[in-house]
């Protein structure tokens, strides 16, 4: 129950913030996307049993707010958590390594995605000046952004599952 | 010989003596002597000095030191409060501006009826050029209604919801909005783009457009009202077999740093999309 209410907080706080901070610095045109690096760091952590569930919520409530294709936010972060339980098994011994390929790798899913999605809808939108303009800057941001989340992520679940000790 | 008696003779050899003593002091011949004795006496007293001095300060130094730490403490919260203050006052002169320039718009456009909102988030997609304002349908602000700031245009209302309304902005890369360039006196349409940058096409290819032309909306279509600024053209473009001229415009708006803008109420955008043949 309180890993729930941490994550919907979590969501709430991170939605926040992307509007009012992150989506007003951009860098060419990209920003940073602190809502993909929290699923990415809440689904690579082993003790969290939810975070399928949250993705889909917060893919919802994400494509309810934005002004993308309804299903497209929705794709894109179950597609985040995909990624990171993929590699969660494989890269199990360095998380913080698991985190960047996990960065790396859903936002490039996500913005082609997007790309994709518009297109389909009629936006022209040129391929290689979504790369220069918007995904590779996007890219580099949430790169920086995925070390200070993955230790908040990794803190906060510290302290819903303590560990247990053996006697 | 009474005068020599041993109480004159033992003066007189003190006077002499003392004089004796007193022409070697002033003619220098004692001053190893005087070293030697006197140095000792002055380094311990250069040394009880200091260690008095010390023991001084020892005893009264703290007690003012804690005085002036409390007085430095008593003005850094001074000086705080002040920069708070300050701060505030600058927000709400900024605001106060953005209020007068608004109305100011307002005024010289009385035909219409405005509801001044805040804009409180952008987009989450970097794709697309869209802000979120603090007015919604509790306001009366409805789908379709048309968004300027004092500068020109802005947008129009996207979706509603009862306390906050989406604005897609001129600069998104699906938005078209019908122009007029001003001095050429012909009709265009301005296209968004991804990076946000403001282009025009449609321009027959007689025209003669210049950078510094101004756009307004021409109010084709129905979608915006007319004469509304939306920028400058920078540069024409003629390719040699395109059918039209396209030029970049400077938009008015800085829509980096928008901040509050003005909802048109009275102006019911027309949806002619039945109309247009498929």
């Amino acid at each position: 129950m309180l890993a729930h209410l941490v994550c919907a907080i979590s969501l709430l706080v991170a939605y926040v913030l992307q509007t009012t901070i992150v989506s007003q610095t951009p860098l060419v045109n990209g920003t940073a996307d602190l809502i993909l690096l929290f699923f990415a760091a809440w689904a690579l952590n082993e003790r969290v049993q939810n975070s399928w569930l949250w993705a889909f919520i917060g893919g919802l409530m994400i494509s309810m707010l934005s002004a993308m294709p309804f299903y497209v936010p929705l794709i894109g972060y179950l597609g985040v958590v995909g990624i990171a339980k993929l590699l969660r098994r494989r890269v199990w011994q360095a998380p913080i390594l698991a985190m960047f390929i996990v960065t790396l790798l859903s936002t490039l899913f996500q913005q082609f995605i997007y790309v994709v999605a518009l297109q389909v809808n009629g936006a022209p939108i040129a391929w290689g000046q979504a790369l220069d303009a918007v995904i590779f800057p996007s890219v580099l941001l949430n790169l920086i952004f995925a070390l200070p989340m993955f230790a908040l992520v990794n803190d906060l679940v510290g302290r819903i599952y303590p560990l247990e000790v053996e006697a | 010989m009474k005068f020599l008696n041993g109480k004159n003779v033992q003066t007189i050899v003190i006077v002499l003596a003392v004089a004796g003593l007193l022409f070697l002091a002033l003619s220098g011949y004692l001053t190893p002597v005087f070293n030697l004795t006197l140095n000792p006496l002055v380094s311990f007293e250069s040394w009880m000095s200091i260690r008095y001095l010390s023991a001084r300060d020892f005893l009264t130094a703290p007690r003012d030191v804690t005085q002036l730490r409390e007085q430095n403490a008593i003005l850094e919260s001074q000086v705080t409060q002040l920069q708070t203050q300050l701060i505030q006052m600058e927000e709400q002169l900024g605001e106060a501006d953005i209020c007068f320039a608004l109305l100011d718009f307002g005024r010289t456009n009385p035909q219409y009826e405005y509801v001044t909102a805040t804009v409180i988030g952008r987009e989450i997609s970097p794709f697309l050029q869209y802000i979120i304002i603090d007015k919604g349908s509790d306001d009366g602000v409805q789908y379709g209604m048309p968004v300027v700031t004092q500068q020109g245009l802005v947008g129009t209302v996207d979706a509603v919801i009862a306390a906050a309304s989406r604005v897609k902005l001129i600069t998104d890369s699906t938005s078209v909005v019908n122009v007029l360039l001003q001095t050429a006196d012909v009709e265009a349409q301005s296209y968004g783009s991804l990076t946000g940058d403001v282009s025009l096409d449609m321009i027959p290819l007689d025209s003669l457009v210049e950078p510094g032309d101004v756009v307004l909306t021409s109010g084709l279509g129905g979608n915006y009202p007319p004469n509304i600024f939306v920028g400058q053209v920078l540069s024409a473009q003629k390719r040699d077999n395109a059918l039209f001229q396209t030029a970049s415009v400077q938009p008015i708006v800085d829509f980096e740093s928008i901040n509050a803008v003005l909802v048109i109420m009275n102006f019911e955008a027309v949806d002619i999309s039945p109309l247009v043949p498929e």
